[in-house]
């Protein structure tokens, strides 16, 4: 359903316009009926041929009779010498221009023309690509001509260079031709391949799955001919900074493969005998063949995810049996190994420790700056660069403060941060509209520099107070973490991802607006939590709390629940463990 | 105080005409003008609009249940005696072939008669939402003419003499196996493979490989994998933070289907359902997105069109209205985002569901 505009008319056209209808429905009818009653027959000829080409005239939609034109072409291909077969397609070709004309959106006759193209005896491909051209220059956005150009140019063998010259040509006389610079994403990487990522050394070769997307990688275009594109895009965005084709575009040239899938820590702890896995990304630990080795010997577990809701989780726990690692005197080697992946990681836990870990760091990971290639500094520098000199003449372009933020976190997240913070700001104001996006965006930057922060302090505790924080991620990379300060920020909740932070020992989350502790569920280390002034409101919103059974200390000053008809005995018999309770 | 008032005027000329809507959609399925004579085969995807439209609007009750379900089962291809049609069974688009009618089988053999995915997948729709228990629905059958359609690609013809195949009957596909609780009718691995191959460089997702980013076949990416159960498995954290980028992006006041063209109402669901499965609908800004949605709206008779200043059309009405509902329009119910039915007929799915493992004894057979 196309959009329409209205139009007034006066009852005399009104009238006219019915009586003319009521023509074109009898001929109609009587058409389709003629039709039908000749396909029942068996009968495939030029007058079949006649009656449904009155019919997919008035109405192209009707697939079905496509069908039954296709079976009278493919009939008369074997009672007719190729000189007349190659005639009747070319016939069909007019034919299907005057139906395109029509609508030039409708799949059927698109559809249609794809399968003469590749019947007729003697293709006429310059014809086709003449076709396009013409339908592109009443609307450069058609996707189903583009699509067919692309099956022309395929079935013909048009050079790829040849089509990039074609996109060349259309961006440069506009710009902002968001269809051309998506088939030229998928050309430049036909010609310009970049030689394949060498096989890390220590590790086995690895098949990736889920597949890569063909799309997503512009690792997959040579490095000299991306420097030619980033200046290509440049001009573009340098023109009309407004517009989004060369943005998106610029951000899939910078762009970068996903890193590889591995495990990236193993937690032991003597006390719970319990070992926690954190996985690159979220699994089912039934389903990817994970194997738990304690010195030496393969051991049977139930490996189960943090929070009952979750089948995916990056974070796997499972329990030792008894006795099996409790005494200190013990030393002991653990091997998880991810057997689908081929990969593994192990863990030593030495006598005299009650916890060990095994942990790639996430500068190591390059876990947030990979969304870009590191390797290319100087490139990242002179677009930065770049950037920087268009927002000086466009300060409130919102796609340039975007792609500076980027470019920022690519080359130093934690040396740009108080940019960073400061562009977010200007974004939030110039972008309003999607403004809660970005302060979760800025959110999640910040948390990440955090971790970064954490880890080259080499200590496990998470302080992340007073930053706008409206909403938590990364958490699986919290897992080793005992101290974490959330206080004075904005968040609503404490989601069931929470969970992940298997060694945490003490929460401090005042003054923020947290009315969901779901993510407090079966912390073993869990002693001290403090929620002064939040919107804790009912008894039923704190029962996550029962399921830790270290929990000593609790601070609930400032929430609604204190206020509740005899709350002190309540949680007195919710949380027994609980000996320090403030209201 | 000022403020106020002047915020209660604007609100009174964009206020949402529930009454008219109502009518609008049972005019559709009373009789419609010349122009969607085109339409016709696939006349019961426009029911489905009006159907679970007044269903959004609470109002089902001003049209006659059964009369509808009955039409609906007469658009079923059932197997004839020795089943020799099996792969084309599954629900036609209207009676434009000239079946004779009938509510029940054996089916009747016609060179061209089949279902047609979209078909199959709105006729199973509208008979959940009118409350019916799918009893007279041949489950195997139908499962049987989905299996046919799905090419070695992964994707999905609409009919089994073939057509154009992407992602759109994908979708398709994967909401008539969630409703019959039954995947044997399409391999899943294969489907998310194509689904996989049709992400694009700027992280939205083509008809198919290769192919322009668009908000629906987006939406028909997400949804499917969500209807699957394997959003996760199938796509990276990473990569779905870039397609919730790229669906966040194209809200300019109502949303956009691409970049650089002009916003249209049934964005409003597409892309706002997809961000919603994605879990950041909340980012959105709901009120410059239901200016727009209302902008379009015909205050005379009823309905939504894509653009303000043009005619309204069932398609526009029911995505309008579902647009509305996803950012919390008080009178209006609760929409599926994965499935595209209310709350309330989602309900009734998973209520006969229930009942079908009960008395089987299986659970679903998910691969």
């Amino acid at each position: 359903m196309h959009g329409r505009v209205k139009v007034k008319s006066t009852a005399q056209q009104e009238e006219e316009k019915r009586k003319e209808r009521e023509k074109k429905l009898k001929i109609y009818v009587a058409a389709r009926d003629a039709c039908f009653s000749k396909r029942k027959e068996g009968i495939w000829d030029d007058e079949a041929l006649q009656v449904t080409q009155q019919l997919l005239s008035s109405n192209p939609d009707f697939a079905t009779l496509w069908n039954y034109r296709r079976e009278i072409l493919m009939h008369l291909e074997t009672v007719r010498d190729e000189e007349e077969v190659q005639k009747i397609y070319q016939a069909e070709l007019s034919f299907l221009e005057s139906c395109l004309k029509v609508n030039p959106k409708s799949y059927g006759s698109w559809h249609h023309r794809g399968w003469v193209s590749t019947r007729l005896p003697r293709p006429d491909w310059a014809r086709e690509l003449g076709l396009c051209d013409r339908c592109l220059s009443l609307d450069d956005r058609n996707f189903h001509c583009w699509d067919y150009r692309r099956m022309v140019v395929k079935m013909s063998g048009v050079p790829v260079d040849q089509e990039l010259a074609f996109t060349d040509r259309l961006i440069g006389s506009n710009f902002s031709n968001y269809s051309s610079w998506h088939y030229r994403s998928t050309l430049l990487p036909l010609l310009h391949p970049e030689s394949p990522e060498p096989h890390s050394p220590c590790r086995e070769p690895r098949r990736a799955s889920p597949p890569p997307s063909p799309q997503t990688h512009s690792h997959r275009v040579c490095e000299e001919q991306l420097l030619k594109e980033y200046e290509l895009v440049q001009n573009a965005f340098f023109t009309d900074p407004n517009d989004q084709s060369a943005w998106f575009y610029y951000r899939w040239l910078l762009g970068r493969a996903e890193r590889e899938e591995m495990i990236s820590c193993v937690y032991v702890s003597r006390d719970e005998e319990r070992v926690a896995v954190a996985f690159s990304r979220p699994v089912n630990a039934q389903s990817v063949g994970l194997l738990l080795v304690l010195d030496g010997q393969p051991q049977r577990v139930e490996w189960r995810s943090v929070h009952p809701r979750f089948k995916h989780s990056p974070v796997w726990i499972c329990d030792l049996p008894p006795g099996t690692i409790s005494d200190v005197t013990n030393e002991h080697n653990l091997t998880v190994h991810w057997t689908e992946k081929h990969t593994h990681r192990d863990c030593a836990l030495y006598t005299g420790r009650s916890e060990s870990w095994c942990r790639d760091s996430a500068t190591d990971q390059e876990l947030f700056r990979s969304e870009l290639s590191v390797e290319k500094t100087s490139v990242l520098q002179s677009e930065l660069q770049s950037c920087n000199q268009l927002q000086e003449l466009e300060p409130l372009n919102k796609w340039c403060l975007l792609t500076i933020i980027l470019l920022m976190r690519a080359l130093d997240p934690l040396g740009y941060e108080k940019e960073t913070l400061a562009h977010f700001q200007t974004l939030k104001e110039v972008d309003s509209m999607r403004s809660a996006y970005y302060s979760d965006l800025c959110s999640k930057f910040m948390i990440e520099n955090t971790i970064l922060k954490m880890e080259y302090a080499e200590v496990r505790v998470f302080s992340i107070s007073d930053k706008n924080l409206t909403t938590l991620c990364h958490l699986d990379q919290l897992l080793l973490v005992t101290h974490i300060n959330l206080s004075s920020n904005q968040l609503q909740r404490l989601p069931p991802q929470f969970a992940m932070l298997q060694c945490l020992e003490v929460l401090e989350a005042d003054n923020n607006s947290i009315d969901n502790l779901e993510g407090l569920f079966h912390l073993p280390k869990l002693e001290e939590v403090l929620l002064k002034n939040n919107q804790i409101s009912t008894l039923a919103d704190l029962q996550p709390l029962a399921s830790c059974p270290k929990l000593k200390r609790l601070d609930l000053r400032g929430n609604p629940v204190t206020q509740t008809a005899n709350i002190e005995s309540e949680l007195t018999e919710l949380l027994p463990s609980v000996t320090d309770l403030q209201l | 105080m000022a403020e106020e008032e002047s915020q209660f005027e604007e609100f009174d000329q964009i206020d949402f005409l529930k009454d008219r809507h109502v009518r609008f959609f049972q005019r559709t399925l009373q009789v419609l003008p010349e122009r969607y004579a085109s339409l016709e085969t696939t006349r019961l995807t426009i029911i489905f609009f009006a159907l679970s439209g007044l269903d959004v609007l609470d109002s089902l009750d001003v049209i006659d249940r059964n009369t509808m379900i009955e039409w609906i089962y007469s658009l079923q291809v059932l197997p004839t005696e020795d089943q020799v049609n099996l792969s084309r069974c599954g629900f036609r688009g209207s009676s434009h072939i000239g079946i004779p009618y009938s509510t029940k089988g054996p089916g009747v053999l016609h060179p061209y008669d089949s279902g047609h995915v979209a078909m199959t997948y709105t006729g199973l729709c509208s008979l959940l939402i009118l409350g019916d228990d799918l009893s007279r629905v041949n489950k195997q059958a139908c499962l049987a003419g989905l299996r046919a359609l799905q090419l070695e690609d992964g994707s999905f013809y609409a009919v089994p003499e073939g057509s154009e195949n992407d992602i759109r009957f994908i979708y398709c596909a994967a909401s008539i196996c969630y409703m019959l609780d039954d995947w044997s009718g399409m391999d899943i691995q294969k489907a998310i493979e194509y689904i996989r191959g049709s992400l694009s460089y700027d992280n939205g997702f083509g008809q198919g490989a290769g192919r322009e980013s668009h908000g629906g076949w987006t939406y028909c990416a997400i949804a499917s994998l969500c209807l699957m159960g394997r959003l996760e498995e199938a796509l990276s954290q990473r990569e779905l933070d870039r397609i919730r980028r790229w669906c966040i992006m194209r809200q300019q006041s109502g949303f956009q289907g691409r970049p650089n063209k002009p916003v249209d109402t049934c964005y409003s669901f597409w892309v706002g359902a997809t961000l919603e499965l994605l879990d950041v609908f909340q980012y959105t800004n709901f009120d410059k997105n239901r200016s727009f949605i209302l902008s379009t709206q015909d205050r005379l008779v009823g309905g939504f069109a894509k653009w303000p200043d043009s005619h309204p059309d069932p398609l526009h009405a029911y995505l309008g209205l579902c647009g509305l509902s996803l950012i919390g329009e008080p009178s209006l119910r609760k929409v599926h985002p994965a499935l595209n039915i209310t709350q309330r007929a989602f309900q009734h799915v998973q209520q006969l569901q229930q009942t079908w493992r009960g008395s089987t004894g299986s659970c679903s057979r998910q691969h």
